[in-house]
C-alpha cells in the first residue's frame, strides 16, 4: 500500500517519455470550461497511452483569444501542440478585434457541446417562453437577463431570440455576470426576470423546482428534459455553445491525419465516455469536413448578430 | 440515520492509519506548492488534483481537502516571515505578521494564524455541515445592490491600512482604482486603457500584482538602503511559541474573524479577501493596544487569517448546496467531486449522504492535520530568517517569478511584475503604504460592476441603492465609520482615533 | 500621529512634485481614454467610461493635495538609498524576462539568483552563478516533471531531461 502512495506521488517523474508528447494549452486561467476540458484531456490521454506525459499550459485572457495569438505564432508545424477552445472564441475574436482567427490554427474537431437554457426563478409570474417573450415586446428594458461575460454565448442567445421575436436587439436589458455560478446566483436571488446560460448549470435546480425552464437551444427535443425547444416556441433560433480541440497551422496532411486519429482514439475510449458521463458533458464529436463547414456557419451567423446587438461595428 | 451519525460514520472512516497517511500527504503537498508566492489555492489544487485521481474514493476525497487546506494556509507562512503575499487573501497578513516577524516574534505570528486557521476551518467546518441550507437561503438574498452596498463598506475600512498619511494612503487607493479600470469591461465588453494592447485586455492580475508590489518591491527597497544595520531583521526574541498574554489577545480576534469571513466566503460574490479587510479593521477598531497597530499588533494576524479560512470553508456552502462554484479554487474543487461521483446540488445532502459527510469528515481531519504539521514546523521556518540576504532574497525572487511563470509562462506577466516591482520599490521610498494600491485593484472592479448592475436592473433609479433593508443597513455603517471619528475629532477626542485621523496638513 | 512635523517648514520637495506631475499625467491619460469609449450605459445610466472619470478627477485632486503638501515640505524625508543594488536587481529580472523562452528556466532564473545574491553583497558572480543555476534547476525539476507545472525548458533542461 505504501508502496503504491509512492508510486502514484512519482510516478509523473517515473513515466518518462519515450514518445513525443503532446503540451495542451488551455486559453483560460485553471477552475473554467476549457481548463477542465484540457486536463481531462490530459489525464485520458495519460492512462489510454496515447501521451504518456501531456502536459496542460494555461495561457489566460480574452477570451482564449491571447492563447490562441500564442499558440498560433509560436507553433507552426509542430504537431506536439493542442489548443483548447470554443465557441465563446469565435465572439471574442470578433470584440477584441483579435488578429489572429480560427483560420489561423487547424481545428481538428469538437469535443463536447452544450445546449442553452432560458430559465425563470420558480417564484416568476411568467409560466412559459410566451410570456417572457410577451413581457419582452411591452418594455424590453423591464426584462434583465443574466447570464456570462458581455458577447458571449448566453448574451448572443439572448440577442437572438430579441431578433426572432421582433425586438429591438440594442434594447435588451442584459446583466452580465463573469461567471455561471454568479448569474445563477442572481436568478436563485429573484433579482433579475430571467437567466441564460448552459443547460447544465441550472440542471440541478430545475430538478430541486427553484428554478423554471422555459425552453432549451438545441435543434430538437432534449431526453429527460422537459421544456421546448426555441423552434417549438416560435423563435427561430439554435444555439451550442461547443469546445473544440485545434492543433498548430501549418501541418502537412500526415500529421493532420495522425493528430486526429489520436484524438480519435482519445474520445472513443470508455476512459473519456466515462469522464463525459461524470461531468455531464455531451458527446458532439464532429471532426473533418463537417466540422469545418459547421464552424464557417458559426462564425457567420455569430457576426451578424454581435454586429445588431452593437458590440462590433 | 441522522446528521451526526453519518459524521461519526465518516470522522470513523478518515480516522483509519493510511487515510491519515493520506490526509498528511495532502497537506504537504499542498503547503509545499501554496506556500510559493504567486501560486495561489485555485492553481494549487488544479496542480495537484491529479494525484488525487489514483486512489479509491476515499482516499482521494482526503487527500484533495488536505491539499485545498494546506494550499490556503501555504500562502500566510510567506506572508508573514517574508513580507511576500502567497495569494490575495493572505495581503492583509503581512501587514501585522511581517512587523511582527522583523521583530523576533515570528514564532508567535505563525502559531496565532496557524492556531486561527484551525479553529476558523473547525468552526466553518461545522457551520457548514449543519447549517448550510440555512445559510445559503440568506446569501442569496444579496443582489447586486446589496454587495455594492457591502464593497463601500470594505472600502471605508481601508482606511485601516492607510498608515499615517490620508494623502499618501488615499493615493495609493486612487491608484489601485485607476489600474482597475484597465482591460475589457465586463459588462459592455469594451476594452478601456489597453492601448490595443492583448494582454492588457483582461486587466492586471492580483496575483502578479500583489508579488511584484511585496517580494520584488521589498527586495529592491531593502537592497537599496545605506544604512544596513537600520533593517537589521531578529530572527528569534523570547519564546518562539506564544505567550499568555499572546493567547488573551488573540482567541476573540479568532472567533470574530470566523464570524466575518465565514458568511463573506458563503456568498457566492464576497470572496475572501474581503472578510479579511473587515476583520483587520475590526481588530484595528476593538484592540487594548491601538499603538502595535502598524508596528506588529498580534490582533492583526490573528482575525485576517482566521477570517480567511473561514471563508475558504464558507466558499463550500453555495459549493455542494447550489453547486455554484463561486471562485476560481471552486470551479476547480467542482471539477475533483464530479471526479468522485458527487454532483453538487439542492439534492445532494439527500441523495449522498455518505460521500457529503465523508467529505466533511475528511476536511475536519485535514484541518487537524494542518495543524499538527505546521506547529511543529514553525520552529524550522522561523530559522528562514536566519538565512544570509544574499541567498534569501535571491530565493525569495526565484520563488516568486516562478510562481508568476507557472501560472502564466509569457514574457508581458514578467514585464509587469518587473515594472510594479520597481513602482513598489519608488512607493516605499516616499512612503505611500502598499496595501491600498493592491485593495483598490481588487474592490474596484467588484464595486463597479455591483453598482452597475443594481442601476441596469432598476433603468437607471439610484434610489434602488437603498430600498432595500440590507443595503440601507450596510450604507449606513459605513457612513457612520467614516463620519463618526470625524465628529469626535472635532469635538477634541481624536487622540482615541489617530489611527484613523492620520494627516494634519 | 496628529503632531505637524516642524523641521523646514519651506523645504520645496521637488520629488514629490515629480510625483504630483506623475498623478497628473495619469489622470489625464483615463480621460483621453474614457473619450473614446462608446457610451454603452444602457439601462444603468453608467458607462463604462464613468468609473474612469470619477477615478481620474479623484487623481486630479491628490495631485493638487501633493502639490500643496510638497510646497509646505510635508513630505516625509527619504532614507539615503545606495542605487547599484537596485539596478542589479533590476538587471537580473530584465535578463530572466529576455533569457526565459531562450535559454530556459534554469539559467534564466539562475542569472536573477545570482544578480540578487550581487546585490546583497555577495560580488563573485563565478560562484554564485553556477550556484543559482544549479539551484534553479532542481526548482524546474521538481516542479516540471514532479508537479506538471508547465515552465519553459532551455538546452540544459532538454540534456538532463529529453522529454521534456
Amino acid at each position: 500500500m505504501k508502496q503504491f502512495v509512492l508510486a502514484s506521488l512519482f510516478a509523473g517523474a517515473l513515466a518518462m517519455p519515450a514518445m513525443a508528447d503532446y503540451t495542451i494549452i488551455a486559453p483560460a486561467n485553471p477552475g473554467g470550461g476549457w481548463d477542465q476540458t484540457a486536463r481531462t484531456m490530459q489525464t485520458v490521454m495519460q492512462e489510454e497511452g496515447i501521451s504518456p506525459s501531456a502536459q496542460v499550459q494555461n495561457v489566460p485572457g480574452a477570451g482564449g483569444t491571447i492563447g490562441l495569438a500564442q499558440f498560433a505564432s509560436q507553433n507552426k508545424g509542430n504537431a506536439d501542440a493542442l489548443i483548447v477552445g470554443g465557441y465563446v472564441m469565435v465572439g471574442a475574436i470578433l470584440t477584441n478585434n483579435s488578429p489572429v482567427s480560427l483560420k489561423d490554427v487547424t481545428p481538428i474537431a469538437r469535443l463536447t457541446g452544450e445546449y442553452e437554457a432560458i430559465v425563470v426563478p420558480a417564484a416568476s409570474p411568467i409560466q412559459d417562453m410566451k410570456g417572457l417573450v410577451e413581457a419582452l415586446k411591452a418594455d424590453p428594458g423591464a426584462v434583465s437577463w443574466a447570464g456570462g461575460s458581455a458577447g458571449g454565448t448566453d448574451h448572443i442567445a439572448v440577442g437572438l431570440i430579441a431578433k426572432a421575436a421582433g425586438v429591438d436587439p440594442t434594447k435588451i436589458n442584459y446583466i452580465a455576470y463573469s461567471g455561471g455560478g454568479e448569474a445563477l446566483a442572481a436568478i436563485l436571488g429573484n433579482q433579475v426576470t430571467a437567466g441564460v446560460s448552459s443547460l447544465g448549470e441550472f440542471d440541478a435546480q430545475i430538478k430541486a423546482g427553484t428554478l423554471r425552464l422555459l425552453a432549451v437551444s438545441s435543434p430538437e427535443r432534449i431526453e429527460g428534459v422537459d421544456a421546448p425547444t426555441l423552434k417549438e416556441a416560435g423563435l427561430d433560433v439554435e444555439l451550442q455553445n461547443w469546445r473544440m480541440v485545434a492543433a498548430a497551422p501549418g501541418l502537412s496532411d500526415e500529421q493532420k491525419a495522425k493528430v486526429t486519429a489520436d484524438v480519435e482514439k482519445m474520445v472513443k475510449s470508455e476512459n473519456w465516455q466515462k469522464q463525459l458521463s461524470d461531468k455531464g458533458w455531451a458527446d458532439t464529436y464532429l471532426s473533418g469536413a463537417d466540422f469545418d463547414a459547421q464552424l464557417e456557419k458559426d462564425v457567420t451567423s455569430t457576426e451578424a448578430v454581435l454586429k445588431d446587438i452593437g458590440l462590433v461595428k | 440515520m441522522g446528521a451526526f451519525d453519518f459524521l461519526l460514520q465518516g470522522l470513523a472512516t478518515a480516522a483509519e492509519p493510511m487515510m491519515l497517511l493520506y490526509a498528511l500527504i495532502g497537506v504537504t503537498l499542498g503547503t509545499a506548492v501554496g506556500v510559493l508566492p504567486g501560486i495561489g489555492p485555485a492553481l494549487t489544487v488544479a496542480l495537484l488534483l491529479p494525484v488525487t485521481y489514483r486512489l479509491d474514493a476515499a482516499g482521494s476525497l482526503i487527500m484533495f481537502a488536505g491539499i485545498y487546506y494546506g494550499g490556503m494556509y501555504g500562502g500566510s507562512t510567506t506572508s508573514i516571515l517574508l513580507n511576500t503575499p502567497g495569494e490575495s487573501a493572505s495581503i492583509i497578513t503581512a501587514l501585522e505578521g511581517n512587523k511582527m516577524a522583523r521583530k523576533g516574534r515570528g514564532g508567535p505570528a505563525l502559531a496565532t494564524a496557524a492556531i486561527g486557521s484551525f479553529i476558523a476551518g473547525l468552526i466553518a467546518t461545522l457551520l457548514l455541515a449543519f447549517l448550510a441550507p440555512s445559510i445559503v437561503k440568506v446569501a442569496l438574498v444579496f443582489g447586486p445592490r446589496e454587495y455594492f452596498a457591502l464593497m463601500v463598506l470594505a472600502f471605508v475600512t481601508v482606511s485601516a491600512a492607510f498608515g499615517d498619511s490620508a494623502l499618501r494612503g488615499l493615493t495609493s487607493l486612487f491608484l489601485g482604482l485607476a489600474l482597475a479600470c484597465v482591460g475589457i469591461d465586463q459588462l459592455t465588453g469594451q476594452a478601456r486603457l489597453s492601448f490595443g494592447v492583448p494582454e492588457l485586455l483582461d486587466g492586471i492580475e492580483v496575483t502578479t500584482m500583489a508579488v511584484a508590489m511585496f517580494a520584488v518591491g521589498e527586495a529592491l527597497f531593502i537592497a537599496g538602503q545605506r544604512n544596513v544595520q537600520a533593517d537589521e531583521v531578529t530572527a528569534v526574541k523570547g519564546s518562539i511559541w506564544m505567550s499568555r498574554a499572546d493567547w488573551a489577545r488573540s482567541w476573540k480576534p479568532w472567533l470574530r474573524g470566523t464570524f466575518l469571513g465565514f458568511p463573506i466566503g458563503a456568498m457566492p460574490a464576497g470572496g475572501a479577501e474581503i472578510g479579511t479587510f473587515l476583520s483587520y479593521a475590526t481588530e484595528k477598531k476593538l484592540t487594548k493596544h491601538p499603538e502595535e497597530f502598524g508596528e506588529g499588533a498580534i490582533e492583526g494576524v490573528a482575525g485576517p487569517e482566521a477570517a480567511n479560512n473561514a471563508s475558504a470553508a464558507g466558499t463550500l456552502v453555495p459549493l455542494l448546496t447550489l453547486g455554484l462554484p463561486t471562485s476560481a479554487t471552486a470551479a476547480i474543487m467542482l471539477a475533483g467531486f464530479q471526479q468522485f461521483g458527487l454532483q453538487p446540488g439542492p439534492l445532494l445532502f439527500a441523495t449522498n449522504p455518505t460521500l457529503v459527510w465523508g467529505l466533511i469528515a475528511s476536511l475536519l481531519i485535514a484541518n487537524a492535520m494542518l495543524l499538527v504539521l505546521n506547529l511543529p514546523m514553525i520552529g524550522l521556518w522561523v530559522k528562514l530568517l536566519t538565512v544570509p540576504k544574499p541567498w534569501l532574497y535571491a530565493g525569495i525572487l526565484l520563488f516568486a517569478t516562478l510562481g508568476t511563470i507557472g501560472a502564466n509562462p509569457s514574457s508581458f506577466e514578467l514585464g509587469m511584475l518587473l515594472a510594479f516591482g520597481v513602482l513598489g520599490y519608488v512607493m516605499r521610498l516616499f512612503g505611500y503604504p502598499i496595501a491600498p494600491i493592491v485593495v483598490g485593484l481588487i474592490l474596484g472592479p467588484m464595486a463597479e460592476q455591483q453598482l452597475r448592475r443594481a442601476l441596469s436592473i432598476s433603468q437607471g433609479d439610484w434610489t434602488t441603492l437603498v430600498q432595500s433593508p440590507i443595503a440601507a443597513v450596510l450604507l449606513g455603517i459605513a457612513a457612520l465609520a467614516l463620519i463618526v471619528p470625524l465628529i469626535l475629532r472635532a469635538r477634541g477626542k481624536g487622540q482615541v482615533l489617530s489611527q484613523l485621523a492620520g494627516d494634519e496638513d | 500621529m496628529t503632531s505637524p512635523e516642524p523641521q523646514n517648514q519651506r523645504r520645496r520637495d521637488t520629488a514629490a512634485l515629480v510625483v504630483a506631475a506623475g498623478l497628473a499625467v495619469i489622470a489625464g491619460v483615463m480621460l483621453w481614454d474614457s473619450a473614446r469609449l462608446a457610451d454603452l450605459g444602457g439601462y444603468s445610466g453608467v458607462g463604462p467610461a464613468s468609473v474612469p472619470r470619477v477615478v481620474a478627477f479623484g487623481l486630479l485632486g491628490l495631485s493638487l493635495w501633493t502639490v500643496i503638501a510638497a510646497l509646505k515640505g510635508d513630505f516625509p524625508e527619504r532614507p539615503a538609498q545606495n542605487v547599484p543594488p537596485v539596478l542589479w536587481i533590476i538587471a537580473g529580472l530584465a535578463a530572466q524576462l529576455l533569457l526565459l523562452h531562450v535559454t530556459g528556466f534554469s539559467i534564466a532564473t539562475g542569472v536573477l539568483f545570482a544578480f540578487t545574491a550581487r546585490a546583497f553583497g555577495k560580488t563573485n558572480l563565478a560562484m554564485t552563478l553556477p550556484i543559482g543555476i544549479v539551484f534553479a534547476f532542481a526548482v524546474w525539476a521538481v516542479f516540471s516533471q514532479l508537479l506538471m507545472l508547465h515552465l519553459p525548458a532551455g538546452p540544459l533542461e532538454h540534456l538532463l531531461f529529453p522529454g521534456a
